[in-house]
């Protein structure tokens, strides 16, 4: 459990952005592992069961509270972190601005750029990037349709960068 | 580098985010699935699910709701055959009979709704539709701008 438990944890935190919900998730997590421990115990493949049920079961959470407050949170469509991430404006690239920082420090730096993302940007950005889905697994599984999930994308990208971009330009300042 | 090439930019973040490290999970959560794997190890086997019940558990268990049907189904058949089934599904019906009562005013309440729902001129109907839906996408689009400032307020002090 311990050899895993940071990458469950991890997992689970970047999708659901609450820690207490995340470790909750993560409890989950280990117990479903418990009851399967003879097939996991011998397996190479443990590392990815416990990655895939800690997705799941953030997804299934995140399933339940977006039917919710679908309407609410989503209603005019807006950007909810009130960034505006329209593509096309130059930027610099996102990683020429942690020279010099420490993997740390870059690390709770961007997990706070991630945690800025609306939802509905922020969780198909880590599906993409952190788990290896595809677009089309990514549609399938939020039930939205291909093409949302593409622009999606997209915006997030353009509106990390974006929120990055303005955090390099602050630390550079207090830096001199 | 600068760039608003969607590939570049696509790469660069892609390079940025699987270069994180993992966050540190909380010092409770071992302590956390080892008090709950206690928990449920110290539940006795009834109190778990069926999957978990030892092999004799469930066999009886299996047995014993065979017998049950086999038993309510037997017995149904002979009561029905018996010589006082007649005497006896009059004696319940009677207990029933409320509800021939029921329904009787049921029928009597629909008629009278539907001469009045007639009476209403059509436009009358639209109108009330029209204005209900109209108050229930207002107050819909009053609880969700109101849920979006107080959102937006709490995210943005």
């Amino acid at each position: 459990m311990r050899k895993y438990q940071d990458m469950v944890f991890t997992t689970s935190a970047r999708l659901v952005k609450n820690d207490a919900q995340a470790e909750d998730i993560s409890q989950e997590v280990f117990l479903k592992a418990y009851e399967n421990f003879e097939m996991l115990s011998a397996s190479p493949a443990a590392g990815g069961w416990l990655k895939t049920v800690a997705t799941n079961l953030s997804l299934n959470h995140l399933q339940r509270y977006r039917n919710r407050w679908r309407f609410f949170s989503e209603f005019g469509g807006g950007s909810e972190s009130g960034e505006d991430d329209s593509p096309g404006i130059e930027f610099a690239a996102p990683d020429t601005f942690f020279e010099g920082v420490d993997a740390e420090e870059r690390r709770a730096w961007v997990e706070d750029a991630l945690s800025r993302l609306p939802d509905h940007q922020r969780i198909p950005l880590v599906l993409y990037h952190f788990e290896d889905i595809s677009y089309d697994e990514i549609a399938s599984r939020l039930g939205v349709s291909l093409a949302k999930v593409k622009t999606d994308i997209l915006r997030a990208r353009a509106a990390l960068a974006k929120i990055l971009s303005r955090g390099g330009e602050s630390m550079a300042t207090l830096s001199h | 580098m600068s760039t608003n090439d969607p590939e570049k930019l696509e790469a660069s973040i892609h390079r940025l985010l699987r270069s994180l490290p993992d966050r540190k999970a909380p010092a409770s959560l071992e302590a956390r699935v080892l008090g709950e794997l206690s928990r449920r190890a110290a539940l006795p086997w009834w109190r778990k699910s069926y999957a978990y019940w030892p092999l004799a558990a469930r066999a009886s268990f299996v047995a014993a709701s065979a017998l049950a049907a086999a038993l309510i189904v037997s017995g149904l058949f002979i009561l029905l055959r018996s010589p006082g089934a007649t005497a006896f599904a009059s004696g319940v019906s009677q207990h029933f009979s409320w509800l021939v009562l029921s329904r009787e005013l049921f029928a009597a309440a629909s008629d009278r709704v539907r001469a009045v729902a007639a009476a209403i001129p059509p436009l009358w109907i639209y109108g009330a539709a029209g204005t209900i839906a109209l108050c229930y996408a207002t107050l819909a689009a009053i609880c969700a701008a109101t849920y979006r400032t107080l959102t937006f307020a709490r995210q943005n002090p």
